[in-house]
């Protein structure tokens, strides 16, 4: 009798327990972990060496950091605007009533279900100096070549234009979803009024759809500022540093060059600049409501 | 609801108790047995399974166990997850020489000058510029000089003919000269899409070990980068190296564009040389078209060069990590893995070059030299190569010199004057810390 009272106290703490083990290992001991850390020197190898705040020094004084992080800003500053435009251009024509609808939402959606590192060999030979295709169609009608991925003022914004054609079919399923959820009859009633399609447009669609609106700015920031693939492949970070994300140059300190302390510290900041950017966002896009 | 909580006592939580336990457990063998990791490359596993059948068949007091660095982003990340985890092999055969100062000195590797045996089987197999070179800071020697691949200049012979050149360029004048004469624009688009060399343009520090490096160990003779935690680099050498390459990119000589990406653009005739290995050879052999010859030459020099030119020969080495519980059995397994015999079959299966002394000249392995004149060369050029200094922060260095390359060579940004004082400066400032 005592033995199962025993058990069925116990039970509840067995069901939970899966997910708390799974929340210390996986989440709270790395946190912690990783505060520590930024206060040591640490190659995996040898023992950790306490640093104090040597880190933190550090990296406010590393300028390819901050010129990452800049670089960062710049590819979202270009990315997320270029992924909202084109997203809500192509959900609205898909939302008429067209031919081959469906045909058309799944190929605007195939690039985002392959592989980035597939989608980035591809466009790497399009963005081919020489033989690349984009390169050949602007020779064709009599344009100069443009150095997309080797000139330095232009290598950010193709990667940019190349990330906004890997993920525009995710957003352009969700403002479908948006558009859908307009109620028809406020078009009904603004056309009795007489409003035009750019009016309808702007008060009622995008006012309808400002959920969806932000909640695409703050997965495509989110996404933007995990930048990586991209300029690994396609640039490794060059050329001049050019492409160098934030997020890439913290793998080089880490997986590179062992230099965990500092690669965390890095990381910890970046965490806390996503987190300071959305926050923002959040509080400019509610206040626009 | 009492159902569930029987399972759970009686069923899961055991199940779960004993995977926890012994799944973390390291890989189980006997004592007697020792676990080889060779590199993944397919002739090496070949190699690999050939001397592990060897020993295993004719030695019987312990036992060899062989499998490939199980597979990850690259062997160097494997390697240190499995030092980290302590699931190392006892013996790792593919380490690049300029790691192993860093896992040497943390401990973690057996240094070989305390094993019986060692001092007599060194000296029979490497000279004394060859021990030097992977000695640790420390006195120590923590690995077994293996193979080389010595970066040469490899050449396009029929364009070679078509320039009506005398001789393959050996020089910074008479290669600027030959790539003045090869650039062409052949579609007649009004861009040059055809260079007489070209090197990746990418500012990842190892692709300096096929430009920058092997042309400053040539230009040098074999000079060191850094010396006593300084960069010992700014100097002439560095500088004309910067300067050659720089003029080869201003003028498009080199391309800018990563064309790597492409189809071979040696054998497709797109580029008249690159800098490169003995692994070449297999490549060109098997893909070249019908009449495409082609052949080596060493690196470019100054002009004003005279002697032997150095080269970066990319050096593998054989390692014994501490958690071997009997490290003199290893390293008899390694001297006979690396016999006279041994190397001759390395050679035979892989085409790359045993770092033994005098390996062009020794009688034992005149015949493959003769079958394969090719590799005769690379033997030759086996004489005069450097691996890397000893320094654990090697890497960085290379950064360093890296960055400040783009910034000069490929982009002109800087002068190879200003780029190569630096990448020294920030070299020096890394030591600092």
């Amino acid at each position: 009798m005592k033995n199962r009272r025993v058990k069925n106290k116990l039970l509840p703490y067995i069901f939970v327990s899966p997910y708390i083990l799974h929340f210390l290992l996986f989440v709270a001991f790395p946190v912690l972990f990783s505060i520590i850390l930024t206060f040591h020197k640490w190659n995996i190898i040898s023992p950790m060496e306490f640093t104090g705040l040597n880190n933190y020094v550090r990296l406010f004084k590393d300028t390819i950091f901050l010129k990452s992080i800049s670089n960062t800003l710049i590819f979202l500053v270009i990315h997320i605007p270029l992924q909202i435009i084109v997203a809500l251009f192509i959900a609205e024509i898909l939302n008429q009533n067209i031919k081959f609808k469906g045909f058309y939402r799944s190929a605007f959606f195939l690039p985002v279900i392959v592989s980035g590192v597939v989608v980035t060999m591809l466009w790497q030979q399009l963005y081919g100096f020489d033989s690349g295709l984009l390169n050949r169609l602007l020779t064709s009608v009599g344009l100069p070549k443009i150095g997309w991925l080797i000139d330095p003022a232009m290598a950010m914004p193709s990667i940019a234009i190349m990330a906004t054609w890997k993920n525009v079919g995710l957003y352009i399923i969700l403002f479908l979803v948006g558009l859908q959820t307009v109620p028809r009859h406020y078009y009904e009633a603004a056309e009795l009024e007489g409003a035009n399609h750019w009016q309808k447009f702007f008060k009622i669609t995008l006012p309808m759809i400002n959920p969806t609106i932000f909640m695409v700015v703050i997965l495509s920031t989110i996404g933007g500022f995990s930048l990586f693939i991209e300029p690994y492949i396609m640039t490794g970070g060059g050329p001049l540093n050019s492409t160098i994300s934030a997020v890439l140059y913290i793998y080089k300190q880490g997986f590179f060059y062992y230099h965990m302390g500092y690669a965390t510290t890095l990381g910890l900041f970046f965490a806390m600049l996503i987190l300071l950017v959305v926050v923002t966002q959040k509080k400019f896009l509610e206040k626009g409501e | 609801m009492i159902i569930i909580s029987k399972i759970l006592f009686k069923v899961f939580i055991p199940v779960l108790l004993i995977i926890t336990t012994f799944g973390c457990t390291k890989n189980s063998k006997s004592e007697t047995d020792l676990l080889y990791w060779s590199s993944n490359l397919p002739e090496e596993i070949l190699f690999a399974k050939y001397i592990t059948t060897e020993w295993n068949e004719n030695k019987k007091t312990y036992h060899i166990k062989f499998q490939p660095v199980p597979e990850g982003q690259s062997s160097e990340e494997v390697i240190l997850a499995a030092v980290v985890g302590k699931t190392t092999p006892d013996i790792y055969s593919n380490m690049w020489q300029g790691d192993v100062e860093v896992y040497g000195l943390a401990g973690v590797l057996i240094p070989f000058d305390t094993l019986e045996g060692f001092w007599d089987f060194i000296n029979e197999r490497c000279d004394s510029t060859t021990i030097a070179e992977v000695t640790s800071s420390d006195g120590h020697i923590y690995q077994i000089p293996w193979k080389i691949n010595p970066i040469m200049m490899i050449y396009n012979q029929n364009i070679i003919k078509e320039l009506n050149l005398k001789e393959v360029p050996r020089t910074y004048s008479e290669f600027t000269s030959a790539a003045k004469q090869f650039q062409k624009d052949s579609d007649g688009d009004g861009y040059v899409d055809r260079w007489f060399g070209y090197s990746e343009v990418l500012v990842t520090w190892w692709q300096r070990f096929f430009d920058f490096y092997p042309l400053y160990l040539a230009a040098s003779g074999g000079a060191p980068l850094i010396e006593n935690n300084k960069a010992v680099f700014n100097n002439e050498y560095a500088v004309g190296v910067f300067k050659f390459l720089k003029n080869l990119y201003d003028n498009n000589y080199f391309s800018r564009e990563r064309l790597s990406t492409k189809q071979d653009i040696f054998l497709s005739g797109v580029v008249a040389t690159r800098f490169t290995g003995p692994w070449e050879i297999a490549h060109s052999e098997k893909f070249k078209p019908a009449g495409f010859e082609y052949g080596f030459q060493n690196m470019p020099v100054p002009d004003n060069y005279t002697g032997p030119v150095y080269t970066y020969c990319d050096p593998k080495n054989i390692v014994v990590f501490n958690t071997c519980i009997n490290p003199q059995l290893a390293f008899n397994f390694i001297k006979f893995a690396l016999s006279k015999k041994n190397d001759l079959k390395f050679l035979e299966l892989t085409n790359q070059l045993p770092r033994r002394k005098g390996i062009d000249e020794n009688p034992f392995y005149k015949e493959y030299f003769e079958n394969n004149l090719k590799m005769k060369i690379f033997a030759e050029q086996a004489k005069y190569v450097k691996g890397t200094d000893i320094n654990p922060k090697l890497k960085e260095v290379f950064d360093l010199i890296s960055q400040e390359y783009e910034a000069c060579v490929i982009y002109g940004v800087k002068t190879p004057e200003d780029a190569v004082r630096d990448a020294a400066e920030a070299v020096d400032l890394l030591f600092l810390d």
